[in-house]
């Protein structure tokens, strides 16, 4: 990057951000299934986190459907180990109904890291990986 | 800031995970898309791997003063065409210092609106206790620049628990 002073000085990368249509529905799956820590602050938003200060805002769009999201776009969630990344698409699978998961795609892996993705309730991705903050880091040290 | 991580432990969940880690989204320029993260909104990225952009705040570095912190990344894929355009409410949040930094943001990058290929550029308000503007980049991705007092913080929502 060039030497001069960027336009903004951000202390943080806050948050992202995902729509639903049924908060209680959304909460059930963000928290039975997905293990995401759920606060709702506003009567038309639940905010959702795990691990660190950023977070993911939930908004509730009652009146029309979610706006359906490719895969793509998605949030990725890490889990210690490669074997709690079968464990996860073994319970997707077998609890898809209970918690309207539209749709689970096969683990994969690739230099290591093994995921899959799924397509939830409101028609959001998510993945579910082993990578870890470390892998980011040696990326990052790199410095390309 | 205060920075608070207080968070359960997810052990009667499906999913155990440890960390929302990273959130993705596309481009069809990634070039342009590492310069407007860089220049424009101040942030640290990393190419592993061509038609990849890995983005984070700056001071994670080693001897940085966020270092051992812990961090989000977001991650940009370049693609040929964007097959599902985003909209405001599908955004990224960037968290600056006050009010007078989000009014200071707004002027550069108004200012600077064509220059970094930039969509809308909307003036900012107050809405639910954030003081904030957003902006539409070339690819129809969606940011937000942001302020909160203390007690409005996404952490301190969390301690406070829920409210509705």
């Amino acid at each position: 990057m060039s030497g001069a002073e960027p336009l903004v000085q951000p202390e943080l990368l806050s948050h992202g951000t995902i729509e639903c249509s049924d908060l209680a529905a959304t909460r059930r799956f963000l928290n039975e299934f997905l293990g995401v820590d759920v606060v709702r602050p506003l009567p038309e938003a639940q905010y959702l986190w795990k691990g660190g200060p950023w977070s993911v805002v939930c908004v509730c769009v009652p009146d029309s459907e979610a706006k359906e999201q490719g895969p793509q776009n998605r949030f990725k969630l890490s889990v210690p180990r490669a074997a709690d990344v079968d464990a996860a698409h073994a319970a997707a699978l077998q609890h898809q109904s209970t918690y309207g998961i539209r749709k689970v795609g096969p683990v994969e892996e690739k230099a290591g890291i093994r995921s899959f993705t799924l397509q939830d309730l409101n028609k959001h991705w998510w993945e579910i990986t082993n990578v870890t903050q470390s892998y980011y880091d040696e990326i990052f040290a790199k410095g390309r | 800031m205060t920075v608070a991580l207080k968070t359960a432990p997810a052990t009667t969940s499906h999913v155990k995970p440890t960390q929302l880690v990273s959130g993705t989204f596309v481009t069809t320029d990634l070039k342009r898309t590492r310069r407007m993260c860089e220049e424009l909104l101040g942030l640290e990225c990393a190419q592993p791997e061509p038609g990849t952009l890995l983005i984070r705040e700056r001071g994670h570095q080693p001897d940085g003063p966020l270092a051992s912190r812990p961090y989000w990344v977001l991650e940009a894929r370049e693609v040929p065409t964007i097959e599902t355009p985003q909209e405001m409410l599908n955004h990224w949040g960037v968290f600056v210092s006050s009010q007078a930094a989000v009014d200071a943001a707004f002027e550069k990058i108004n200012a600077r609106q064509h220059d970094f290929g930039l969509g809308r550029v909307q003036k900012p308000r107050f809405r639910h206790g954030s003081y904030a503007f957003y902006f539409v980049d070339g690819d129809s991705n969606w940011w937000e620049i942001e302020h909160r007092t203390p007690e409005l913080l996404y952490t301190a929502l969390r301690e406070k628990g829920d409210q509705h």
